[in-house]
């Protein structure tokens, strides 16, 4: 009965007469919160060429590497644009932009930097949130007590007070969810994996050939013996342990593009040239040539070519550390499905 | 006269249909939040009814998965004149993030149907749906209905 009474009280007022007859959302609807990440803004005289951001980018229409033209004095400068039509706006391009300043800035996220632990040790342990089952088995075993601690629905590794012993990552039932990173020796760990990457890629070169043979949904495979490689790493660092994580984790993840070039289809059209964004292609006395160095293997020549003089193809690696002593790096190579523009 | 009179209740009733051809339900959420109180669609007579031969606008989503190839044009025949067409998000207009090589989708979605309005974002804010919506249906289905006439 009182809440009539209350209803009847509300509805004889004045201003909810007034709201009843002009019922409008306001403007401020309109208005983006300050927190809402845009899409992301170029600064194109900072850009470097590196194609990081392309290789980042989840949706394949957003971002293209393009060249201005070149002047009399000087090169013409290489900067991303942003197709608004494909970008989705996760700012990947932004965080993963080498210059400082940054050539792409969006939001504010990008520009936080991570803490560094000062701990005397040369593995740090942290748990992937996307894999992390929280059966909290690691809490359980961790030798310190309370380095692991769930907040907010998540289990985080206080890395103040872990001691890296280890123990969670073997108690861990999901491969990956616990991962051990090598915190020393960032610069050998750097020569190292470009040194993995040089080989692979040099392996595939010397089967150029047969890479060319390649058809459409046919899958070419090559294993490499993998000892000199170890051989050549443990000359830049010998800790095994180390050289295994880091070929392993390489190979897991590595799609490597590789571009050939068959000298006989091309006409010299010079299409390419215009087209690529890092100078790698040049037209010379001797016709078309490529940098290989240079090239950042985006695949823009290969949708720009009317004669289908350059091949395309994807590299996918797999590397088994086995117990009797072959350590064998299996390599599959694939046709991309990628269209040709022209 | 009759004309003028049929421009006004066409401006004021627009009636609209969703359409999401193989997305990830993103847009379509947004489109949902338009619904809600804060943005209140209906104060300026769109309605949602998710049925073509109602309709005068059919809001298309998604990035055109294998099976849509012929029922979106379907969906487009059946809508009776005036009409009009919004892409809303990045998978109508370039397939987005679904368009990796090996993919099987076929966007853009103007390849199958006209598209006459397009809002990229993935996705869009409300608020930028009921843009595009407000400043290009009423004017072009009553300049539509006025063609055809």
């Amino acid at each position: 009965m009182s809440s009539v009474i209350w209803y009847l009280y509300e509805f004889a007022r004045k201003s909810w007469a007034e709201n009843f007859a002009a019922a409008k959302s306001n403007s401020e609807i309109m208005d983006k919160p300050s927190r809402f990440r845009d899409y992301p803004i170029v600064h194109k005289e900072y850009c470097i060429a590196c194609g990081a951001c392309t290789a980042a980018c989840p949706a394949p229409m957003a971002i293209k590497l393009v060249r201005d033209v070149d002047s009399a004095h000087e090169q013409g400068i290489t900067y991303p644009v942003i197709n608004n039509r494909g970008c989705i706006r996760c700012g990947f391009c932004a965080e993963v932009c080498p210059t400082d300043p940054k050539t792409l800035t969006c939001g504010e996220n990008h520009l936080i930097r991570e803490k560094f632990t000062i701990l005397p040790v040369d593995k740090k342990y942290v748990i992937d949130d996307y894999l992390c089952i929280r059966c909290k088995k690691c809490m359980k075993t961790c030798q310190v007590g309370d380095a692991i601690v769930e907040e907010n629905n998540k289990i985080l590794i206080d890395q103040k007070k872990c001691i890296s012993c280890g123990e969670c990552l073997k108690t861990c039932p999901v491969k990956g969810a616990i991962k051990g990173i090598h915190i020393a020796n960032i610069d050998e760990q750097k020569e190292i994996i470009n040194l993995v990457v040089d080989t692979l890629e040099a392996e595939i070169e010397a089967h150029e050939e047969d890479v060319k043979k390649i058809g459409g949904g046919e899958v070419f495979k090559l294993d490499m013996d993998s000892d000199d490689l170890i051989e050549k790493a443990r000359a830049i660092l010998p800790n095994d342990e180390l050289i295994n994580d880091i070929i392993e984790n390489i190979t897991d993840r590595l799609k490597l593009r590789i571009i050939t070039w068959d000298k006989n289809k091309c006409t010299d059209c010079g299409l390419c040239v215009k087209e690529c964004p890092s100078h790698a292609i040049r037209f010379t006395e001797n016709g078309v040539i490529r940098d290989p160095d240079k090239c950042l293997k985006c695949s823009i020549c290969y949708q720009t070519c009317p004669f289908g003089a350059i091949g395309y193809y994807i590299a996918r690696f797999l590397f088994k550390p086995s117990e009797d002593g072959a350590n064998i790096i299996h390599i599959t190579l694939k046709t991309s499905d990628l269209p040709v523009r022209s | 006269m009759l004309d003028g009179l049929k421009d006004i209740i066409r401006k004021s009733s627009i009636h609209v249909c969703l359409v999401n051809t193989g997305g990830c339900n993103g847009c379509d959420i947004e489109i949902v939040a338009l619904l809600s109180p804060r943005y209140d669609l209906e104060q300026y007579g769109i309605y949602v009814h998710n049925n073509p031969r109602e309709a005068d606008v059919i809001i298309v989503t998604g990035a055109m998965a294998e099976q849509w190839v012929d029922k979106l044009q379907r969906v487009y025949a059946k809508t009776p004149e005036p009409k009009i067409v919004v892409a809303v998000g990045n998978c109508p207009l370039t397939g987005d993030v679904f368009n990796q090589e090996g993919g099987n989708v076929h966007a853009p979605v103007s390849d199958f149907i006209p598209v006459d309005a397009e809002v990229s974002g993935c996705p869009p804010r409300p608020s930028e749906i009921l843009e595009a919506l407000l400043t290009v249906a009423p004017g072009a289905i009553a300049a539509r209905g006025r063609q055809k006439l």
